[in-house]
């Protein structure tokens, strides 16, 4: 049978796997950027529990693989009488694993700004958290960007492990497919094929979102 | 030396527009400021000089409380603050820091903000302004200051001259009643810190009490109406400007106005 | 329990370390052949390399192992997963250190090269003795914290059935149902094992930089 044949015939089985990864990419965004935002300002707090707490989320979320992360919650929850569904059980662990990788690069964000702009907000008036959102963040933002917008694309290839707890995404849908037709080596080129032209797509809007994001910061 | 403005009359009534009295900062045991007692009258301008490190930064900083201070009692445009172990109630703080405006060596803009935001945005938050009123505050400032046109402009965009008067505006658009100034034209080339100063001298013709750090002898001498010496954390002298400039009484005065104005 | 756990768990610390090691082994020397290529004269050659490195790097490693493991096999390789997992580690691996390779050659100074061309070097001992080992020097950490990541892309072993760490928590997952237990202990040997890497890695750089007398 002619290859590209062959794939059209598969796209129907493996398209909704790819909207299922997407989902959990996305979700796993959505989650995870912000919980890491919270991790890099607590891990900045005075408090010193708040900067504990921070330390233990983050070194459990990037010092596991992410593998065992997700086993872990997938196996103890529900000893702690919590049933989650696969695919919520996946949500968890990938935010958390990005969540934790987050907060390191909104820490160096909020590193590289200046301490002269922490000073001109307070004498501007702009002191606490007022100053921190319309002063420090939006300049930490814009300098952790980059790497963030790297470690999204990260994120979607790491979906991939929710193969494991039998969420139905692309790898399950693919290994489905496999297991029937034992055209291992075409459905997983195929796979592969997907998974790599969507990371390159990605790579490339945040290559046009970078130079967007700079422009105004520039010399003439 | 060059054109001599003329100066305005010392000031004789003390009303107490800024009282300083032991003022201290202690890093550890190392006492970075000794004792600092100054008071100025209602537009007054006082140059603050001294060699590097003689802790004119720090003296102007613990003003505000951008450092905090180990010891002495602040009084300005009717805030006071006692300095202790404590920082200050949030009150009293945010009163001081109403009163005073600070103008930095490094401009200190905000860089995601164009100019007009900078100018209005702290009026919106701070004052409540609305945007209108908040704009129409800029518009007048940006006039003052010379750069109308540069109301969309992002500070990345601007010279360093202009980015500081950019910065004056942004200060003055709250109203202080005191403005502090750390060498606001270190950083920049000698002729295009004259636009600078020029902007300052203004701003004290019309009557701005200021508390200025600098190296510019011209400025110290022909517009500020007293000078105070710092050297090792603590005042060495303080008198009429032209006083101190010419019949110094103090040796490491002496010796740090030859070094100055040889150079 | 935990005793129990922890000897059975740690069975499988040997072949976690073999495929992390072996990978990181074939990928850093496949990686020196890539950096070579992509700085070769021939417009194709670099054109490949590029082209390789770039495709490694877009797809998921345990897409990857999949394609090895169960793809390959269809026409006739017939490989243990241990073969497998190496296999694809190296390859991943070898993407990952061509470009630390790459950054680590971009930070020596033209000057070097023209100094040792001035002297008369042949460019194979200018590479050779010259550009690679100081280039080795700024990749060292570079080349750990890559060696860390690859141990913690190594778990993904166990889903093709290599018995290395993870493996084996999940079978005392399933066997004894201390579902959390396992995997804390399977956690915290991979952290112990980043730990006593990332440990050394730093004792070779304050050696090797003290020996050079930068700081
Ligand atoms: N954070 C700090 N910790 C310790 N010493 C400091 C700190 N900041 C300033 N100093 C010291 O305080 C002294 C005064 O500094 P500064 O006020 O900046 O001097 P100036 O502005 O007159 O050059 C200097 O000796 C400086 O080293
Ligand atoms: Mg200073």
């Amino acid at each position: 049978m002619d290859l590209i044949t062959q794939w059209l015939g598969w796209m129907p089985n493996l398209t909704p796997g790819l909207v299922i990864s997407l989902q959990l990419t996305g979700l796993a965004l959505l989650i995870g950027f912000p919980f890491g935002l919270l991790l890099a300002v607590m891990a900045e707090a005075k408090f010193k529990p708040f900067q504990w707490i921070s330390f233990a989320f983050v070194e459990i979320g990037r010092g596991l693989p992410a593998l065992v992360l997700l086993y872990l919650l997938y196996f103890s929850l529900p000893d702690a009488g919590i049933t989650l569904t696969s695919l919520t059980t996946a949500i968890i662990a990938l935010s958390w694993n990005t969540g934790a990788y987050a907060s390191e690069y909104f820490r160096a964000g909020l590193a590289a700004v200046p301490l002269g702009q922490k000073e001109a907000a307070i004498t501007s008036g702009l002191s606490g958290w007022t100053g921190f959102r319309i002063v420090i963040l939006p300049q930490a933002l814009r300098i952790s960007t980059p790497p963030l917008a790297g470690l999204a694309v990260l994120v979607f290839q790491g979906s991939a492990l929710a193969f494991v707890i039998a969420v139905p995404e692309l790898m399950s849908k693919a290994f489905e497919i496999g297991s029937i037709t034992f055209e291992y080596l075409s459905v997983y080129t195929l796979t592969a094929v997907i998974y790599g032209t969507l990371t390159l797509i990605f790579l490339g809007l945040v290559r046009i979102l970078e130079l967007r994001l700079g422009r105004h910061l520039l010399r003439n | 030396m060059g054109l001599s403005f003329g100066t305005k009359a010392p000031p004789t009534a003390l009303s107490g527009e800024v009282e300083v009295s032991g003022l201290g900062k202690k890093y550890g045991v190392i006492e970075v400021l000794k004792d600092v007692n100054i008071s100025m009258a209602e537009g007054e301008v006082v140059s603050v000089i001294g060699p590097s490190g003689a802790g004119k930064s720090t003296f102007l900083r613990c003003l505000n409380y951008l450092e905090k201070p180990s010891s002495g009692t602040i009084a300005i445009g009717g805030a006071r603050v006692v300095a202790g172990e404590k920082l200050p109630d949030k009150a009293s703080l945010d009163h001081l820091r109403r009163v005073t405006g600070m103008v930095f060596q490094s401009f200190n803009l905000f860089p995601h903000l164009t100019v007009m935001e900078n100018i209005t945005l702290p009026q919106r938050k701070v004052l409540g302004s609305s945007k209108e009123q908040a704009e129409e505050v800029a518009n007048q400032l940006l006039k003052r200051v010379g750069l109308p046109e540069k109301a969309k402009a992002y500070p990345a965009r601007l010279s360093g001259g202009q980015q500081q008067r950019i910065a004056i505006a942004r200060a003055l658009a709250l109203s202080p009643k005191v403005m502090l100034f750390d060498e606001p034209t270190s950083a920049l080339d000698p002729e295009i810190g004259l636009e600078v100063l020029a902007v300052m001298r203004d701003l004290a013709d019309e009557g701005m009490t200021m508390l200025v750090v600098t190296h510019e002898m011209h400025f110290a001498r022909d517009v500020s109406e007293r000078i105070m010496v710092m050297g090792n954390g603590g005042v060495l002298e303080i008198g009429p400007s032209r006083q101190v400039m010419s019949e110094p009484q103090n040796d490491r005065t002496r010796q740090f106005l030859k070094a100055v104005l040889d150079r | 329990m935990i005793t129990q756990l922890l000897t059975s768990i740690a069975q499988g610390v040997g072949l976690t370390l073999y495929v992390t090691g072996a990978s990181l082994l074939f990928g850093g020397l496949i990686g020196l052949v890539l950096v070579g290529a992509a700085r070769s004269p021939i417009a194709i050659i670099r054109a490949a390399a590029t082209l390789y490195i770039n495709v490694v790097r877009v797809i998921p490693p345990i897409t990857w192992l999949f394609l090895i493991y169960f793809g390959l096999p269809q026409y006739a390789l017939r490989l243990s997963t241990l073969q497998a997992a190496i296999i694809g580690f190296s390859i991943i691996a070898s993407a990952f250190m061509a470009e630390i390779y790459r950054s680590g050659l971009l930070s020596i100074p033209d000057g070097q090269r023209e100094a040792a061309h001035a002297l008369g070097l042949s460019p194979f001992t200018t590479v050779g003795h010259i550009i690679t080992p100081q280039a080795f020097r700024v990749a060292l950490p570079a080349i750990a914290t890559y060696g860390i990541g690859l141990l913690k892309d190594s778990a993904l072993a166990s889903t093709i059935g290599v018995r290395e760490i993870t493996y084996y928590a999940q079978q005392s997952a399933k066997q004894t149902h201390e579902g959390l237990l396992s995997f804390v202990v399977a956690g915290a040997l991979y952290i112990i094992i980043s730990l006593v890497v990332a440990l050394v890695a730093r004792r070779v750089d304050l050696k090797l930089r003290r020996k050079i007398g930068v700081l």
